[in-house]
């Protein structure tokens, strides 16, 4: 097979230019057909990256402890310590780019204009700052300083419907411990905003300090957000920090504090390789009638070439081989096609006449398209390994020819 | 020692709704260095001879033996390879591969053979030299004359010294000098370098070039003669 | 049969696999967007119908700017008159007037921040779901009685059950402090988090007072008798309203301006996919249409000798084409419509579905929409792109001279 290999290729790549016209528009189709696989692939990706990350920076972090009830009833009763001993240890672990603890209440904000429910949350802003969103998104006055700060952050959103601007005061009023109803002024010292709409009405930001004195509830923390070096190692950083956790408190990745966003992700992968076999499968029939064209206008030159000594694998052989390199052909040309459209919309497509649309699915409304190699490689993988079963029927129908029928054939 | 022996052939053909009788009980030695034509008018066997004995078609019953070799039970892959090895073979037309060079036509058995390419290059340089067509080893056959598409097929025929040549109505499509051209040339090898050669005709100057005739009729042997050339 | 569809139908069969691949490729993106159409259909219709109907109905009166500032002071004055004067004018029955606020909600052992909607307890349930959708207790019925109903997950929050007592503190339409002890009498499970979790409804009147709204609301919510009738509902809306007072009548795209985009999103994604694949399907159709007329050049040679007109050859090629995306229709439209019919019965689920399903306020099945839209859209736009592509090995019939043809191999 070896010895023949030279010559098996050098008939492929020849008898694939003999009918140009016929090879041109197959090529024309495969390389569209994955111009469109991997730019979609790219899209979604980049969609769904943002999304994550998104994501986790309002989750924020890749995994969250909290008390176990806390999730179920988020309020001052579900309150842990802040780590010490082994979790504390265990949060300095190498695969910790950050930690925070943060205390978290629903609560009503009211201006003299107007009130609103939020989640307001006490965060030590220098811990938090690569963690959550906030820090960065700060737009007008100024972020939290210290987690003793006595001001409030909070969303472009809710400033607006409360009617209240940077400097006013606003009136925070919440159930503290005992389940009293606490109230305190904040002045808002500052306004974020964010990609999400939804965000900026949700969530306020006060010092956690400040806010667990206004709550009494001492030292006393809701959450603990982590956030790991890489995303992908999430689960990893998950299983390490439960182990050390404790059994009083629950750890949980971030695919599964928004299991919508761990579901996308999931589903995702799936999509990829749906979308790769409909693609290759659209292709496939014209596809294999180019084949199937190619070995019936053969026959008679396949009939020679196996009178002249050709194997029957050898035939089998030379008909794939034709098969895998208009395959690869195709594949580049879609590649560099999909590559190029990708590299000029780097900046990003703008989708802000769908922007609210795309807030339900928890996506920004500008989307770049983001090319894996992975995602490259399995759709090469994929196209080349289906290519190869496709072309297997007309190259042993090829082969099975009697030479003397063969070259008798008009 | 003989290159070809056949005994008792038979074979039948449909065609259409009809059984056709293409061999009926044909048993034939081809001495070696012989150069052999079989006549008959068309439809009487010569065909079905000549592609039983190189191996490209089975016989109903009946053995054929190809250089000491029986070759009628082989498989398919096995009867490819016996055919490598043993035969040339130079048919009516489409002779040659039309993706590939005068050249590569010639090289390709031996690419098959697993001939190594500086041997390849040498070995097919002088068939075709053999024949007459030096400098033409870069035409692909579209540009070549129907004789010279029939001298390269004869140059890749006897350039893996194949034990026998069969050529099937080698000049049917040829003028009546470019057919004497390629008889005076398979004579020619036939002399210098003792291949064997079975040639079907019904062209009674092919016939001339004969060492042996062999006439067949209804699928039967009818006269088999020596004759002076 | 006249002799060219004659010859166009044997044509086709001289070589079967060729035409049955062809056709295989119309056939499978056929069956692909009848059922990825029907489920579109399906899916929208259910996202809107749970996100419109569970609360915020197909139109709302309102005082104009209160959609974008939601402020207590944006009213709609005299409400009850005005829905009465809806239903009436629009002789309609599912016209409900409300009043909005924010407040906290405490229980024995909760607080939380909550809104709160003032219904009437006589119209509320013929213009939303969740009068219908309460599963414990039971829905307001006295216009005036100090009661609530909640969503579950915000009676979970609190602790709360039917029975129990909240108080209610938040800011009254004038600025003053608004406060009231309220017996919770229901729980509703919409389905929806969003309003399960923040949700309360109490009668108008009882909201009225303690927010002093001095008989004002915020919205009228109007349910036209269905999406199609939306337009025509609202334009007569518009023409009953009181003058004078700024009141606008809203659209559902204009209350839940997410759910069209969202819609609109979809789609723009789904368009590029079907693009795709009836593209692939035109050059599949291109290269066996020219490759069929290639390999007749000399047949066709002669007849065009014999004084056939190159224009009815063309339409010979045309016919053919015409013959094989009839194969293809028939055949996708027979299957795709076979294969989504059963999961328009059975449903069609994926792993993740259900944490995708409640993002966008669908059941975690779909259920593929089949009708003549979702059936015939799709292969009919497969069929003309065939006939599209034929144009080309058509037009090649036009550059053949008679001569030549016959001379090619």
């Amino acid at each position: 097979m070896i010895a023949t290999s030279g010559i098996v290729f050098r008939l492929a790549w020849r008898n694939l230019w003999r009918n140009y016209r016929r090879t041109a528009i197959i090529l024309a189709a495969i390389a569209a057909g994955i111009w469109a696989m991997i730019f979609m692939i790219a899209f979604t990706r980049g969609m769904i990256e943002s999304m994550v990350s998104d994501g986790i920076r309002s989750i924020p972090g890749h995994v969250q402890i909290h008390h176990p009830d806390f999730r179920n009833d988020p309020t001052v009763d579900n309150l842990m310590s802040r780590p010490g001993g082994e979790l504390a240890a265990s949060l300095d672990g190498k695969d910790v780019a950050a930690w925070s603890s943060r205390v978290r209440v629903p609560a009503v904000i009211s201006s003299e204009r107007g009130s609103r429910g939020v989640t307001l949350v006490g965060i030590d802003p220098v811990a938090e700052t690569s963690i959550s969103f906030v820090a960065d998104d700060v737009v007008e006055g100024r972020h939290l300083e210290d987690d003793r700060d006595r001001g409030l952050v909070l969303g472009r959103r809710l400033l607006e419907r409360l009617e209240s601007d940077v400097g006013k005061r606003v009136v925070v009023m919440t159930q503290g411990a005992d389940n009293d109803i606490v109230d305190r002024g904040f002045r808002v010292v500052g306004v974020y905003e964010s990609e999400i709409a939804s965000t900026e009405e949700a969530f306020a930001f006060a010092g956690r300090a400040t806010l667990q004195e206004l709550l009494g509830i001492g030292d006393r923390v809701s959450e603990i957000a982590v956030l790991g070096t890489d995303r992908r190692e999430a689960e990893q950083l998950y299983l390490r920090l439960a182990d050390t956790a404790g059994a009083d408190v629950e750890v949980l990745p971030w695919y599964e504090l928004n299991s919508y966003l761990g579901a996308t992700m999931r589903t995702m992968d799936g999509f990829v390789i749906v979308w790769i076999v409909v693609i290759f499968l659209a292709l496939s029939f014209g596809f294999v009638n180019t084949l199937v064209m190619a070995v019936f206008e053969r026959v008679r030159e396949i009939g020679l070439m196996m009178a002249l000594g050709m194997k029957p694998r050898t035939i089998v052989a030379q008909i794939v081989a034709e098969s895998i390199l208009l395959l690869a052909i195709g594949l580049a040309a879609g590649n560099v096609l999909a590559w190029a459209t990708i590299y000029s919309l780097s900046d990003g497509i703008d989708f802000s006449f769908v922007g609210e649309g795309l807030e339900i699915m928890g996506a920004a409304s500008v989307l770049k398209p983001s090319l894996g190699i992975g995602d490259v490689l399995l759709s090469t993988a994929i196209v080349l390994g289906l290519g190869f079963l496709a072309s297997l029927s007309p190259a042993i129908r090829a082969s099975r020819y009697q030479p003397v029928e063969a070259l008798t054939k008009e | 020692m003989n290159s070809v022996r056949c005994a008792d052939l038979r074979k039948t053909y449909k065609q259409g709704d009809q059984d056709v009788i293409g061999l009926d009980g044909v048993s034939l030695e081809v001495e070696q260095e012989g150069f052999v034509c079989l006549r008959s008018p068309s439809g009487a066997g010569k065909t079905t001879l000549l592609n039983a004995m190189g191996g490209l078609d089975r016989p109903d019953s009946g053995e054929v033996y190809v250089a000491g070799k029986r070759i009628d039970n082989l498989s398919k892959g096995k009867l490819a390879e016996m055919r490598l090895r043993n035969i040339g073979f130079v048919f009516q037309a489409y002779n040659l591969i039309p993706v590939l060079t005068a050249m590569e036509n010639v090289e390709f058995v031996m690419h098959l053979q697993g001939v190594p390419a500086p041997e390849r290059a040498k070995r097919a340089g002088e068939a075709l030299n053999e024949v007459g067509l030096e400098g033409l080893e870069n035409r692909r056959p579209a540009k070549m004359s129907g004789g010279q598409q029939q001298r390269v097929a004869v140059a890749r025929a006897i350039v893996s010294r194949p034990a026998i040549v069969l050529a099937d109505e080698p000049t049917a499509n040829l003028d009546s000098s470019s057919a004497r051209h390629l008889m005076a040339l398979f004579a020619r090898i036939n002399e210098t370098r003792g291949t064997t050669f079975v040639i079907a005709t019904h062209d009674e100057m092919v016939m001339s070039y004969a060492k042996r005739l062999i006439r067949m009729r209804d699928g039967k042997i009818v006269e088999d003669q020596l004759q002076e050339t | 049969m006249s002799i060219t569809l004659r010859l166009a139908w044997r044509n086709l069969w001289r070589q079967p696999r060729r035409t049955w691949l062809t056709a295989g490729a119309m056939v499978f993106s056929n069956v692909l967007l009848i059922f990825l159409i029907a489920l579109q259909l399906g899916t929208y219709q259910a996202m809107i119908d749970n996100t419109l109907g569970a609360f915020s109905g197909h139109l709302q009166v309102q005082r104009s700017g209160y959609k974008e500032n939601q402020r207590i002071r944006q009213v709609v004055p005299r409400i009850r008159d005005v829905a009465e004067e809806l239903r009436s004018g629009l002789g309609l029955n599912s016209v409900a007037a409300r009043g909005e606020a924010f407040a906290l909600a405490s229980s024995a052992s909760r607080t939380y921040g909550i809104r709160i909607i003032g219904v009437e307890p006589e119209f509320e349930p013929r213009a939303s779901r969740i009068p219908s959708l309460v599963n414990a207790g039971r829905f307001l019925d006295d216009p005036v009685a100090p009661e609530i109903v909640v969503g579950e997950i915000l009676a979970l929050n609190l602790k709360a059950q039917v029975g129990d007592e909240l108080t209610i503190l938040g800011s009254a339409r004038d600025g003053s402090f608004a406060a009231a002890v309220v017996n919770i009498v229901g729980v509703f499970d919409s389905g929806l988090d969003e309003l399960d979790r923040s949700l309360a409804q109490m009668p108008l009147e009882f909201f009225q007072e303690t927010f002093a709204m001095n008989g004002a609301g915020h919205a009228v919510v109007i349910n036209a008798p269905g999406l199609f009738e939306v337009e025509s509902v609202a334009e007569k809306a518009n023409s009953l309203l009181p003058r004078g007072q700024n009141l606008v009548v809203h659209d559902w795209n204009d209350l839940q301006p997410g759910l069209r985009q969202a819609i609109q999103a979809d789609l723009i994604g789904s368009w590029f996919m079907y693009g795709i694949l009836v593209i692939l399907v035109m050059f599949s159709v291109l290269n066996t249409q020219l490759m069929s007329v290639l390999e007749r050049t000399k047949e066709f040679g002669i007849v065009l000798s014999l004084g056939l007109s190159s224009g009815r050859l063309g339409r010979l090629v045309l016919l053919e084409t015409v013959l094989i995306g009839l194969i293809g229709l028939a055949l996708g439209v027979a299957l795709g419509g076979i294969a989504t019919s059963w999961f328009e019965t059975h449903g069609f689920t994926y792993p993740g579905m259900e944490e995708m399903a409640q993002q966008f306020n669908v059941p975690d099945r779909f259920y593929p929409d089949l009708n003549a839209i979702s059936l015939f859209a799709g292969p009919v736009v497969v069929f003309a792109g065939s006939v599209l592509a034929a144009i080309y090995p058509m037009a090649r019939l036009h550059w053949l001279r008679p001569v030549q043809a016959m001379r090619s191999a």
